[in-house]
């Protein structure tokens, strides 16, 4: 029960975990190299998601000095770190769709298992 | 000290920078683009020496980008072991880049030739940075740039196989850092801190209260740098990538770049993790039992192969596995050998990788069963493969002997005799695979019936060059290991 009360409390830590396996489990199973490239940005959103949840606070405001005002804060270090983690996740993204653009310019499809058996049959 | 302090993000900055410059340069300067890319990397090199100069002096010193002291700032550090790990990026890199500048311009389209010297130079840069960097998140952007540069110069050659081995290598890499990001958040929700050396001090405090984000994080970052080293049940993506890339890539690939992650993963265990917790979870044994699959199972399917470039990527596999055993055995002596073996490996199958390159360029041949005879139209060359190969198999007078000895003295000395055993079963299947085509190339009674065209200077200079390293690291091992001993002493 206890365990239960902490897994509710903690509920978007869970969200990012869950969505991390659905991302990989899709990106390692699935032949069609598009929704492999979804699955990794759905994985790695849910680190990011991670990332700022951590920094969250309950009632937090944006970290900017008040004169004369004690205010909760959020921990801002996560969060813009995140923006550099999204920014290489794009460049990834842009590289991985570059690549299938290319593949599908080849083979004539973009489903793994069919370029497997192309590949086989030469 | 003036400049000199500066030398580890001085080092960075110039390989990046001509990563910058190399496709405006071919552009519109097209001469100096290479001498450019030539002199960047042997600059770098140069500052290398000086920061191990530096080391051998001063002991162990940080750095602080931009003058911000961690935990605001990214901080560098520079001792020993880093130092020889960037040597060997920085060196390797150097030789594999004077060879590629004659191979490439058969390999690859003429307007690629500027973007391939950025990719490398970017690779590169971003290897030193893994090496040099004390910062977890500073390691992730690096790692990325790292992987990106590494897919990005095996589809340059843009046929099929390429791509299709590109895109399995970034969707695994990206799974890998995938892992390796939520690693550092598990250990950024309990300590707060990004910095190896913060994160050291506040884990023992925060494991008492939460011990599983330790064993979560110790395990994602297994799977993280296993999967971009190559460790055996991760290297799937492996064969196919090192085998399709053009012959410099190749080389680069399996002789540095799979070893930078083996590295950090070794930096993430004796430096990150404090020593009482790493004894208290059985990490090493796991990468223990990894590594030996690895080292007989890379040789096993390296045997079957009948593509010359095929064979030594399955060989790579086997071969990384003997740095992970120097960790998995975590004792000081085999570690040294791991060390050893992580230079002589790079050197012996970037040279191998090259001399495939020379074969390919020459008589356009990948297949081994037609190798039979080349050493009469290809001599020089056949000498480099005798050389890299006895020094895979381990016999005396080459590097790879004095690695495999350190390798087998150090699980001796931890009684654990079962390893050595393994260690002397891997030199034995790796003879079965080299000795034949040693055999075929110069004892073939036919004459070779394959054209061969001659093959330029620059290309047989550098393959002379690694022959002279490989023998010079079997002969006079002395400074290494002493460089080595001294750097491992300084972590336990």
């Amino acid at each position: 029960m206890e365990m239960l009360i902490k897994v509710l409390h903690n509920y978007y830590y869970m969200a990012a975990i869950l969505l991390f396996v659905i991302g990989m489990h899709t990106m390692l199973t699935h032949s069609n190299l598009i929704k492999k490239v979804i699955a990794m940005n759905i994985m790695d959103t849910s680190v990011f998601l991670l990332f700022v949840a951590v920094g969250y606070t309950y009632g937090g405001q944006a970290p900017i000095v008040q004169q004369g005002k004690e205010v909760i804060y959020i921990n801002p270090l996560p969060s813009s770190l995140m923006l550099t983690g999204i920014v290489v996740a794009i460049s990834i993204t842009a590289y991985a769709l570059s690549l299938i653009v290319k593949i599908y310019r080849y083979y004539g499809t973009v489903d793994y298992d069919e370029i497997c058996l192309i590949r086989s049959q030469e | 000290m003036g400049l000199a302090q500066h030398f580890p993000a001085l080092i960075i900055a110039i390989l990046l920078g001509i990563a910058f410059l190399s496709p405006i340069l071919y552009r519109w300067a097209r001469k100096t683009s290479a001498p450019a890319l030539i002199t960047a990397l042997s600059l770098s090199l140069v500052m290398g020496i000086v920061l191990l100069i530096q080391v051998h002096q001063g002991g162990t010193f940080y750095y602080h980008m931009g003058g911000w002291p961690p935990p605001f700032g990214v901080e560098f550090k520079v001792d020993f072991l880093r130092v020889y790990m960037l040597l060997v990026v920085l060196a390797v890199s150097l030789w594999i880049m004077v060879y590629a500048l004659k191979d490439l311009e058969h390999e690859l389209k003429t307007e690629m030739l500027g973007w391939y010297y950025s990719l490398y130079a970017l690779l590169v840069g971003s290897m030193a940075g893994i090496a040099l960097t004390n910062d977890l998140f500073n390691l992730f952007v690096l790692m990325e740039i790292c992987a990106i540069s590494a897919c990005a110069i095996i589809s340059i050659k843009e046929d099929r196989a390429c791509l299709e081995a590109s895109f399995k290598y970034l969707i695994l890499s990206a799974m890998g850092t995938g892992c390796f990001l939520l690693g550092v958040a598990m250990l950024y929700m309990v300590t707060g801190q990004f910095n190896y050396d913060l994160v050291n001090e506040a884990l023992p405090a925060a494991v008492e209260q939460y011990p599983n984000n330790m064993f979560a994080a110790s395990s994602l970052f297994i799977v993280a740098f296993g999967t971009k080293a190559a460790l055996f049940p991760l290297h799937v993506w492996l064969p196919d990538a090192h085998a399709s890339a053009p012959s410099p890539s190749s080389a680069m690939l399996s002789g540095v770049v799979i070893k930078i992650y083996a590295f950090a993963l070794f930096i993430m265990f004796y430096q990150l993790f404090p020593r009482p917790l790493l004894d208290s979870i059985p990490l090493n044994e796991i990468v223990l039992w990894l590594s030996t699959a690895g080292i007989m199972f890379g040789s096993i399917f390296a045997m079957v192969q009948v593509d010359l470039k095929k064979m030594l990527a399955y060989s790579s596999i086997g071969q990384i596995g003997y740095v992970f055993l120097g960790i998995g055995l975590d004792d000081t002596i085999a570690l040294t050998g791991g060390f050893y073996h992580l230079l002589v490996h790079a050197l012996m199958k970037s040279m191998l990788f090259m001399v495939a390159g020379v074969i390919i360029y020459s008589t356009g041949i990948r297949q081994i069963k037609q190798l039979a005879g080349v050493g009469q139209v290809l001599p020089l060359t056949m000498i480099a493969f005798t050389v890299g190969a006895a020094s895979m198999i381990g016999i005396p007078g080459t590097g790879g002997l004095i690695s495999k000895w350190y390798l087998a003295l150090g699980a001796l000395e931890v009684g654990r005799p079962f390893f050595v055993v393994i260690i002397l079963a891997s030199s034995l299947l790796n003879a079965v695979y080299y000795m034949p085509i040693i055999v075929n190339a110069f004892m073939h009674q036919e004459t070779f019936e394959h054209e061969a065209k001659p093959v330029p200077r620059q290309m047989l200079v550098t393959l002379v060059i690694g022959v002279l390293a490989v023998i010079f690291f079997g002969v006079a091992p002395g400074p290494t290991l002493t460089l080595l001993e001294n750097a491992i002493a300084l972590l336990f």
